[in-house]
């Protein structure tokens, strides 16, 4: 089942377009991740879907049902970017207030019980004017959480955390994966993207250039495989006929007396020259093949 | 709605220049019926009159400036929200109603609480608490604080409505009481949108001003429901 579903959604300023009909689905239980450079449109079609704004056209549904709907909002949590707090009132108090708000409200102990999920838990009675910007990130997320929605938006979740707190996040966003919420992401930090989200779109002036998983967005941007191979020696009276037929397998071929690297075009020729190797009486030691990052990917597009 | 009004009625009694507020306002109540009394015996008037002087500082104050003390409190009940972006979080857990509603019902009923003790200390010289002036005076608190809401979600930025608000709550009981006596036809007519003229007659005109408020507070969520957050 698509728990977000939009139809050509679109939104302009006056006379200048920020996102140019985007169609997307996201499927329950995904992570899905949103790439882009800054002012690409990421937090804008965030926005739109979680009703900060409103879409010029086009539509959208969350959860099945056509938004913008009030039912709605019991069932997603929101994360929004730039998150700015009520400074005068506590962790708890912040939890108390915007649960009220969405009309489920919770107890202490279960604002305690999101607080330490999110690593907050020996700021229980601190001002949020005194939290750092990384600690203001996780209320944000414990907000979003706290009356357990269905999907849940999280525009830059670990922008400003320290790598110990960001893993403690990666770790809470895969549980509630696991607990079958959808999250959908925004991100700068690719590597974070690359190893929590099931699905990745990166969106380029307003539109989705490409959307797939890891290995789709991969094969997509790099058709060639850079593949380094550790071996014994070659036997002299082997080696003229084997570097001719590696020259033939890939290009961009270097060779020394132990090493071999080439270009090829798919998986599968790899296990042809490694089975070439063997034929010649040479042993493969180590294969590295050098597969795109999405840093890559990301930089290229 | 009741949730957010919870906190912008608890937030309001917690700001200097609000408990300043109060503390004018109970003072001028105290001492408006402390000296009223000794008026009445010293200026020997009717039974009626001596009713009226009870509650005549409070209502000098609250006509004449408590336009001015509710865009002084209140003049950012919403644009301050968004200039924060904490409008964020509220936008996407409840509806703009509920938003526009419970700021309305949080700050009116701040001051229906003040407005209130105010009389009961009236009350303690008086030895009544007369209902219809307190009724006028609660009306017409009622438009003041719509109007506040309106120019907080008309004007994005705070410190355009502070300057905006002080000036307004100058401006619009002196244009208000001129328009509900004036004679000049072109302008005459407004009186009619104001407040103050209907609150002149001792009878139930005063009840329009809460439809005036009704229309000023639904602009107010027209505009409000068109505004990105």
């Amino acid at each position: 089942m698509n728990v977000i579903e939009t139809k050509n959604l679109k939104k302009s300023y006056g006379a200048t377009p920020v996102i140019h009909g985007i169609d997307l689905t996201v499927e329950r239980g995904e992570i899905f991740g949103f790439l882009g450079r800054n002012g690409a449109g990421k937090s804008t079609f965030i926005n739109m879907l979680t009703g900060i704004i409103r879409p010029t056209s086009g539509s959208f549904s969350l959860l099945g049902v056509e938004g913008p709907n009030q039912r709605l909002k019991k069932h997603i949590g929101v994360m929004p970017d730039y998150s700015s707090f009520y400074n005068s009132m506590n962790a708890i108090k912040h939890l108390k207030f915007l649960s009220a708000l969405s009309g489920m409200p919770v107890s202490t102990s279960q604002c305690k019980a999101v607080l330490k999920m999110v690593g907050l838990e020996q700021d229980l009675s601190k001002k949020v004017g005194k939290f750092s910007f990384g600690m203001k990130k996780k209320l944000g997320i414990a907000q979003a959480i706290i009356h357990e929605p269905e999907l849940i938006f999280l525009d830059e979740p670990t922008s400003g955390m320290d790598a110990e707190s960001a893993l403690q996040i990666h770790q809470l966003i895969r549980d509630l994966q696991a607990s079958g919420k959808t999250v959908f992401m925004t991100s700068h930090n690719l590597f974070e993207v690359e190893k929590l989200c099931s699905t990745i779109a990166i969106m380029k002036e307003g539109a989705i250039v490409k959307k797939g998983s890891m290995e789709e967005l991969r094969s997509y941007y790099r058709s060639t495989l850079e593949v380094k191979f550790k071996h014994s020696a070659i036997p002299e009276s082997e080696a003229e006929n084997l570097y001719d037929w590696l020259e033939t397998a890939g290009s961009d071929l270097k060779t020394t007396a132990s090493s071999s690297s080439l270009t090829v075009g798919s998986e599968r020729k790899i296990a042809e020259i490694i089975r070439a190797f063997t034929k010649c009486q040479v042993d493969v030691f180590r294969v590295e093949v050098n597969e795109p990052s999405l840093e890559e990917m990301f930089l290229e597009e | 709605m009741f949730a957010i009004g919870k906190k912008e009625f608890s937030s309001l009694f917690q700001s200097i220049m609000s408990l300043l507020m109060i503390a004018l306002l109970l003072v001028t109540s105290y001492y408006s019926a402390k000296f009223s009394d000794l008026l009445t015996v010293g200026a020997g008037l009717s039974a009626s009159e001596a009713e009226d002087v009870h509650t005549a500082g409070l209502l000098f104050l609250l006509v004449g400036f408590g336009q001015l003390f509710v865009m002084g409190l209140s003049h950012d009940t919403i644009n301050r929200e968004l200039h924060e972006r904490t409008m964020r979080f509220l936008v996407t857990r409840t509806s703009r109603i509920s938003i526009v509603l419970g700021k309305y019902l949080g700050i009116w009923l701040f001051w229906f609480v003040c407005i209130l003790i105010s009389f009961l200390i009236i009350s303690l010289f008086s030895l009544k608490i007369d209902l219809f002036i307190f009724s006028q005076t609660i009306a017409l608190v009622t438009f003041q604080i719509a109007l506040a809401v309106l120019l907080s979600v008309l004007i994005p930025k705070p410190s355009y409505t502070m300057f905006l608000g002080v000036l307004l709550g100058i401006a619009l009981p002196i244009l208000g009481v001129w328009v509900a006596f004036t004679n000049n036809l072109w302008v005459s007519w407004l009186k009619f949108v104001s407040p103050y003229y209907y609150l002149i007659n001792d009878d139930y005109s005063f009840l329009v001003i809460f439809g005036l408020a009704g229309l000023v507070l639904a602009a107010a969520l027209a505009l409000f429901n068109r505004r990105e957050c």
